[in-house]
């Protein structure tokens, strides 16, 4: 949007002859050009929004046709008064706390020291980085396994550390959402440490060099030089983690269907129960908005951060 | 500590004494430099060797008979038979190739209208000037800002109302307006100089010609980025095709890895192989596409 | 740029071959012949239609035991004829059968449980049963267990054809039953009647054990204490339905559920039975005699059968209070709602008689045929120790008809959550059932989906 475009550039004589005193010459290719991907915009984002608005306010059922009988804020009252609403929307939350800040740290600590590292880079970037583009079943799977009771490689570290009775992660309502937390964690690390790699290949190297000659200590170069001229990645990294974590639903879905009991539902997985095992779509449509407005209030956040960190940057 | 004493002796030692004192620092901070790399060589190959510890662990019970790996740990780490045996029943089960074409034909038909789409769009927003462009605009970083994955509940609906459900076009469709590809190729296409299209315009080319001629071929590398991306999100995503496919012929890997686990029983074998037989397309497109991928994650902050 | 004009006629050409290449695969796929998933894909042709498709929710040995009913149908019928898929239990498993059927793609035959194949048929996602379909393949209504065809009426209309019944049973532990001297001279349990002479058995079972007397599952477990309390609660003169009229009235008798709970919590309190196991502790207790007595579905005998050494018996759940009554539910078959032709009809209702001709060998698996010419051959007569408590599927008391209720439902969920509470005296009667009536009415005030 603050990008400027080549008419303006050209400057006014050449544009206005090109315009030929139209106004906009340009405009049936423009439309042509758009209108294809204008199309799949307007009929799987506009269209479910709007749709999704007005059906929360009624009665609808996707095992009937139609909306349904009008509920006025039915939906709402009863998404705001539930004690399973607020329990996914705290769950949610307490995914976004154990996750966000390993996710962060750890990332940032492998990348300057992968950044020190000369040799070796393809073997960091492998063992890193090839979760994060892995399916989100096939890591659920890997860590169901590893968390099985009694049997699984988890419970045998215990075992081997002297637990007797090791702690059944998944099965215990007290650990069953650390056990999704650390798969994550494992899953998308990679993401994080390429976004941190990047950005300290930005650094000119000559920052270094002269922090070197005025002898500061490798501590002191990532204190004072690293962290700071990573604060961008680091936030970028953050509000990233915060939008995912409240859209997170696979892990969820697959390692404990929200259980033991709905110790670890979360937003997207009551919407989902209610609209596909209640057929409650209408009142799905109401969490859905609700958790859309949490979404988009942060994501409107992020890009007024972004706006300030380009006008201070 | 070494550094700090030699940092220190610098500061006293008086101008004469500059240069070669700080000759000295350099070289013994160069060396305590290289003992710190060292350092964070040995911690981080710590690090990766853990990080790599579930991946081993998944394969080597997949190589495992389900005989043994019923007996839990220590048996499928004394194990020193492998067998392809749970691959093997996989392969001829028939549903994995199922799987696999779903997922294939999803994703490249996917990526095949993403990156035709938005980069059409993405070129008529960067070189265009037509009216109601600042409004074409505000919608799309609206659009943006939409979580999709929150409108599965009415898109669900809206497929089943056209009877698109229990088809890959229900999986292909919905995800096709990408809006941070129309941001990503208007990008790429602000940095590219106008002269070669003044030139080609100047030649009669319309449009249509200049974008098919000499935008696109220009524009190889972004096609590649945004092409790898989106194949690995669409291949990945299990939301939108676990509730708009319901028919276990038709599913995605993901889907299919997600909902049919249950006839696997306690099989942990063949439950690590289907897993490993999930994950290796990718695993060959990363190893393949590495570097593509990497600068396509770090250059747009796409995050599935 | 040295384009020339026959180039950008041939790059309009391409464009137009490529808006077209989304509907040419769409007909390539068709021509290619309408068995290929890709075709069911792309096309939306029907898959497979020469086979016939299966689904169902069958883990662990019921799994098993289904896997040898298929072969055979699929043996007798023919390679290709057959194909199934097992989905996880519970709610997953209804979701992905309830959108294949708003998807259109639906399996031609699939199981549901009772309870929730009633909710299918009010969403107007089951084809009815006929009189003319069962005699499709010589079966007629009177050849069910009366009670279960009853119960899965809905609108008057019939909609599944009942496989077995689950009732909520008791496994004993024989030696220590022989210990406690609880044995009858032919060396099963003794009939137990009456608060007086169960409480009685508890305690000479708890003094056996040096544990509890019975254990029952009500830790991380909502289903359990819910089969167990709904067990007692049917006994009661005047107990009335938890929920009528779909759903949309709760009308349990407030006074026997109090009075039912205080009698679960006076247990728990004398130690006659577990304040805190989980679903599998509850059952290790009695397989290694730390309880004599443990209550849960019949279908657990697989897993007593596989425990080495461990002598066991089951039984209906004593009848405590004033009439015999046990928590059931029943697995049935079920046709998803499609346009069927004459074929697929009989062959959808071959498969089913085929299923249940092979009742004996899914009555292994601990379950009551519901097929009465195996529940009453000689055969199934002298199958122990099913024998002993099929009597139990006769007074099967099912979960309320609503679209919340049924098998690992919401309703299941928040009662068997408070009655838990009761069980480990960390709520009393009286919260429990107000925390009941508050979080069902919720659901009852909520306009039905259905």
């Amino acid at each position: 949007m603050s990008t400027p475009t080549i008419a303006p550039l050209r400057g006014p004589a050449v544009s206005s002859k090109q315009q030929g005193g139209v106004g906009f010459p340009e405009n049936k290719p423009a439309w042509l050009f758009l209108a294809p991907f204008g199309i799949f915009f307007v009929l799987f984002l506009v269209a479910p929004t709007v749709y999704m608005f007005i059906s929360s306010f009624f009665n609808t059922s996707i095992a009937k046709s139609g909306l349904g009988s009008f509920a006025g804020f039915a939906n709402y009252q009863e998404m705001l008064t539930k004690p399973e609403f607020w329990s996914s929307m705290w769950h949610t939350l307490q995914f976004t706390l154990y996750t966000t800040p390993p996710l962060v740290v750890l990332a940032f600590v492998f990348a300057v020291l992968a950044n020190r590292v000369r040799r070796g880079q393809w073997f960091f970037r492998l063992a890193f980085f090839v979760p994060f583009i892995l399916p989100s079943a096939t890591i659920s799977l890997i860590w169901v396994f590893i968390f099985a009771p009694t049997n699984g490689l988890f419970a045998q570290l215990q075992t081997w550390l002297g637990n007797a009775i090791p702690t059944p992660v998944l099965a215990d309502p007290s650990s069953a959402m650390i056990g999704i937390a650390v798969a994550t964690i494992w899953w998308t690390l990679g993401f994080n440490f390429i976004l941190y790699l990047a950005g300290l290949q930005d650094i000119p190297r000559e920052l270094y060099e002269a922090a070197a000659i005025d002898g500061t200590t490798p501590w002191q170069q990532i204190r004072y030089i690293t962290i700071p001229l990573l604060s961008r990645t680091t936030s970028l990294v953050v509000v990233l983690q915060i939008i995912a974590s409240l859209k997170v639903f696979d892990q969820v879905y697959l390692m404990t269907s929200g259980g033991p009991g709905t110790s670890t539902q979360v937003a997207l997985g009551l919407i989902t129960n209610t609209a596909f095992t209640d057929f409650r779509s209408g009142a799905a449509s109401a969490a859905s908005v609700l958790l859309f407005i949490v979404i988009l209030a942060i994501a409107i956040i992020r890009q007024l951060l972004e706006r300030n960190q380009e006008r201070t940057a | 500590m070494a550094t700090t004493t030699v940092g220190g002796g610098r500061k006293g030692s008086g101008v004469s004494a500059a240069a070669p004192a700080a000759r000295g620092a350099q070289n013994s901070s160069q060396n305590s430099t290289r003992t710190f790399n060292i350092v964070c060589g040995v911690v981080l190959g710590v690090f990766a060797i853990i990080w790599l510890i579930p991946s081993l662990w998944a394969l080597k019970t997949s190589l495992t008979s389900n005989a043994v790996s019923a007996l839990g740990t220590p048996a499928i780490l004394a194990d020193t038979s492998p067998t392809l045996a749970s691959y093997l029943t996989l392969m001829r089960g028939g549903d994995i190739w199922n799987w696999y074409l779903a997922s294939f034909i999803t994703s490249a038909v996917t990526v095949a209208l993403t990156l035709l789409f938005g980069s059409m769009a993405g070129y008529a927003l960067s070189r265009m000037r037509f009216r109601g462009r600042n409004i074409v605009f505000a919608l799309m970083l609206a659009g943006i800002m939409i979580p999709g994955t929150v409108l599965v509940v009415p898109i669900f609906e809206g497929l089943g109302a056209v009877n698109l459900l229990n088809t890959y076009w229900a999986v292909i469709l919905p995800q096709v307006p990408a809006v941070i590809a129309v941001f990503v190729f208007k990008q790429f296409f602000d940095g590219l100089p106008v002269e070669m299209e003044e030139a080609a315009r100047l030649d009669g080319a319309g449009y249509w010609r200049i974008y098919r001629s000499v935008i696109m071929p220009l524009s190889k590398p972004v096609l590649a980025a945004m092409g790898i991306l989106t194949f690995v999100n669409v291949w990945n995503n299990l939301l939108l095709p676990l509730f708009v496919v319901s028919n276990p012929d038709l599913m995605t890997i993901p889907v299919g890895l997600a909902t049919v686990q249950g006839s696997f029983g306690q099989r942990y074998s063949d439950i690590q192989a289907s897993s490993i037989m999930g994950a290796l397309p990718l695993v060959i497109l990363f190893l393949f596409f590495q570097k593509r991928i990497v600068e396509g994650v770090a250059g747009t902050g796409l995050k599935g | 740029m040295n384009t020339s004009p026959s180039a950008g006629g041939l790059s309009r050409r391409s464009l137009l071959r490529g808006g077209l290449a989304a509907g040419g695969l769409g007909a390539a796929a068709t021509l290619s012949g309408c068995s290929s998933p890709l075709a069911a894909g792309l096309a939306g042709t029907p898959l497979n239609p020469e086979t016939l498709t299966f689904w169902n929710l069958f883990g662990g040995g019921d799994g098993v035991r289904l896997q040898t009913m298929l072969d055979k149908y699929a043996a007798d019928t023919g390679p290709g004829s057959l194909q199934s898929a097992t989905f996880a239990w519970g709610n997953p498993y209804y979701t992905k059968v309830s959108l294949a059927t708003i998807g259109d793609k639906p399996p031609d035959v699939a199981v549901a449980h009772l309870t929730r194949a009633s909710n299918l048929a009010e969403a107007g996602l089951l084809t009815p049963i006929t009189a003319e379909m069962l005699s499709l393949v010589d079966l007629t209504s009177a050849d069910f267990n009366q009670k279960v065809w009853e119960a899965q009426k809905v609108a008057g209309q019939d909609w599944v054809v009942p496989l077995d019944t689950h009732p909520f049973v008791m496994f004993y532990n024989v030696d220590v039953c022989e210990k406690a001297g609880l044995l009858g001279p032919d060396g099963k349990l003794a009939p137990i009647e009456g608060q007086e002479a169960f409480a009685a058995a508890l305690t000479a079972a708890k003094q056996a054990t040096g544990g509890v007397g019975l254990s029952v599952a009500n830790i991380n477990e909502f289903a359990t204490p819910w089969r167990f309390f709904q067990t007692l609660y049917s006994q009661r003169e005047g107990a009335t339905q938890f929920l009528s009229e779909s759903g949309t009235e709760i009308t349990m008798n407030d006074d026997l559920v109090v009075s039912t709970l205080e009698y679960i919590a006076k247990l728990a309190q004398d130690g006659l039975i577990n304040k805190a196991s989980d679903y599998a502790g509850s059952q290790t207790e009695m397989f290694t005699g730390k309880s004599a007595f443990y209550l849960q579905g019949e279908w657990e005998i697989t897993t007593a059968q596989g425990i080495e050494g461990l002598r066991f018996g089951m039984v209906p759940v004593p009848t405590i209070f004033d009439k015999p009554a046990a928590q059931a539910d029943s697995h049935t078959f079920i046709l998803p709602r499609m346009e069927r032709t004459e074929a697929q009809m009989q062959r959808a209702m071959g498969f089913i008689k085929s299923m249940l001709d092979q009742s004996m060998t899914w009555a292994q698996g601990g379950h009551v045929p519901s097929y009465l010419p195996t529940l009453e051959s000689a055969e199934y007569k002298a199958l122990e120790p099913q024998a002993d408590y099929s009597a139990a599927a006769d007074v099967a008391e099912y979960d309320s008809p609503a679209w919340y209720s049924g098998s690992g439902s919401n309703f299941e969920t928040i009662v068997g959550a408070a009655i838990g509470l009761v069980q480990q005296g960390l709520s009393s009667p009286q919260d429990a059932l107000a925390s009941m009536r508050s979080q069902l009415e919720t659901y009852a005030n909520t306009a039905n989906p259905l």
